[in-house]
């Protein structure tokens, strides 16, 4: 029986990072929320976590920042970038940067189920 | 007496003056010709009113009225005037001089509570009484004055009390007009800042509205399997509630900001206007790299203001330092903020930044209107700040700060210091 995939959230927002834990776990996969990259990185193993989902205006670390340091670490955790603001640029960017998926804020569970899956489904071919 | 029949001679096509009660010889021409419009009152009436409240046991008239208040009319039915001068006709636009005359009830015709105020003068013994009234005229018009009472001492002729009059309409309009202006300016300055924070106003509503829909999404999905986790589903629906609220309260703080409105003075404690107004910029300072150090005051005393303006005020200081620290790196990014008590009778606060401060030769121009060193910089958020804060019966300094960088100090009066707003 294949383990259910654990999906780490680094969310400043303690809101935010609520509900995107409890969506993570109702479209059927693990959760576990981190307040900052500081926090993810203190519990981060490689192989531990099969994505990450993280806020790109963070505390401390922008997104894309966190996501080039886990190219070192960690290249094969898909990385999926949500982002409060519009910005096309960015977006651009944080792909061509490697991220699995560039969401937008407020983050539709739809879209974000299928990226989800579509970022697992290329980890386990990798 | 000769003499005086000599000054009483009209003269021209002016109003006749009033023939007074002439005690000296000239004092008849001397007063008629004052500038200022003035009646001569006979108050014996009261004063044997009083004599007799007294007699009988009456020690405070204000209590005394508030059961008969119909003591009043009687006083300015009683009291009568027997003199005017030529002012005072002028003033009074009336037709004929002789109007004046009679009952003094004409003169609190509209300023009921100054015909009381100055009855309570009059029992309490007072010299003067001054105070601003509204005046009917004669011809309709209604003026705004400066109604001062002399009254007569033992030793004097008890049947002379003295009223003036200055009319200050037009004074009082300008200034009403000018602190319209002054609201206009201030909201102007509120919504140019509102302006400038708009982007960061958006992502703050956003996110409580993201985690609302995604809260929605997800009870939704329960909702759909076979066993739904009602209870979670419960806690959910809760978060929705709570989420929502906060961006009523964000709405409700913009909506503060932005509205024009007639000041309300409050009691207010300055910890609390310094968090909200910190809520307005934190987002603004993250996205810059700028570190926020926060020292509020234990115990601070309160302070009595608006607390919109106040917080205009310590936003306006805020954005300013942010737009300072753009010019340096980003690790050397801070802004700190403290409230503080000083001496008895002040409390007040402090931005300090550690951007490259502000040169010597500015520091004394900076509150002065349209200055400003930004490119399209309006250069009015200072002044608005200082005429703020000097409302207030306070004071704002800019100092240099320690190791470089700019402090503005605001102190204002302690809530203990009995301080009427205008």
């Amino acid at each position: 029986m294949p383990s259910v995939p654990l999906i780490a959230i680094v969310e400043d927002d303690a809101a935010l990072r609520d509900a995107l834990a409890d969506l993570i776990e109702v479209l059927g996969f693990a959760a576990r929320a981190f307040d900052s990259s500081e926090s993810f990185l203190a519990v981060h193993v490689p192989g531990l976590f099969n994505c990450l989902i993280t806020d790109f205006n963070l505390l401390g670390e922008s997104g894309v920042q966190l996501r080039r340091r886990l190219q070192v670490l960690d290249p094969s955790l898909p990385v999926i970038i949500m982002s409060g603001q519009a910005d096309p640029l960015a977006c651009a960017w944080a792909l061509r940067d490697g991220a699995a998926a560039y969401l937008a804020k407020p983050v539709n569970a739809q879209v974000l189920l299928q990226r989800l899956n579509s970022a697992l489904g290329r980890a386990s071919r990798a | 007496m000769p003499g005086v029949q000599a000054a009483a001679a009209p003269l021209g096509a002016e109003p006749e003056p009033i023939g007074l009660e002439a005690g000296e010889y000239g004092r008849h021409s001397l007063i008629s010709s004052l500038p200022v419009p003035l009646w001569d009152v006979d108050a014996r009436a009261a004063s044997r009113i009083f004599d007799q409240l007294r007699a009988d046991g009456v020690t405070d008239l204000d209590d005394y009225l508030n059961e008969r208040p119909d003591l009043v009319d009687l006083a300015c039915e009683v009291v009568t005037v027997v003199g005017a001068n030529r002012g005072a006709v002028e003033l009074m636009g009336a037709a004929a001089p002789g109007v004046l005359l009679g009952p003094v009830r004409y003169l609190f015709a509209i300023a009921r509570d100054t015909g009381r105020r100055v009855m309570l003068a009059h029992f309490a013994g007072h010299r003067n009484h001054v105070e601003q009234a509204k005046i009917r005229t004669f011809d309709g018009r209604v003026r705004d004055v400066l109604f001062l009472v002399t009254f007569p001492v033992r030793g004097e002729q008890l049947d002379t009390t003295l009223i003036m009059m200055i009319d200050n309409t037009a004074q009082l309009d300008a200034e009403a007009r000018l602190r319209q202006v002054e609201a206009d300016l201030s909201h102007a300055a509120r919504l140019s800042t509102l302006g400038q924070m708009t982007a960061a106003i958006a992502h703050e509503i956003k996110q409580p509205l993201s985690a609302i829909l995604t809260n929605a999404e997800t009870s939704l999905r329960w909702l759909a399997k076979p066993d739904p986790n009602l209870a979670k589903i419960a806690q959910l629906v809760q978060r929705i509630a709570d989420s929502a609220q906060r961006g009523a309260d964000i709405i409700r703080r913009v909506q503060d900001m932005a509205g024009k409105r007639q000041p309300r003075h409050a009691r207010l404690d300055l910890n609390d206007v310094i968090r909200e107004a910190l809520n307005f910029v934190r987002h603004d300072c993250e996205e810059r790299s700028i570190r926020m150090q926060v020292d509020l005051a234990a115990d601070l005393p309160s302070t009595v203001g608006e607390r919109i303006q106040l917080q205009q005020v310590v936003v306006n200081l805020l954005v300013n330092s942010a737009q300072a620290l753009a010019a340096m790196p980003p690790d050397e990014r801070e802004i700190h903020v403290a409230t503080f008590r000083e001496g008895a009778e002040s409390v007040g606060f402090a931005v300090r930044d550690t951007g490259p401060g502000i040169p010597a030769y500015d520091l004394e121009r900076i509150f002065g209107g349209f200055f400003s060193t930004k490119e399209g910089g309006m250069g009015i958020g200072l002044t608005i700040c200082q005429s703020i804060v000097a409302a207030h019966g306070g004071a704002i300094t800019v100092l240099k700060a320690p190791g470089g960088g700019a402090e503005f100090r605001v102190a204002l009066p302690s809530h203990s210091i009995v301080w009427a707003p205008p």
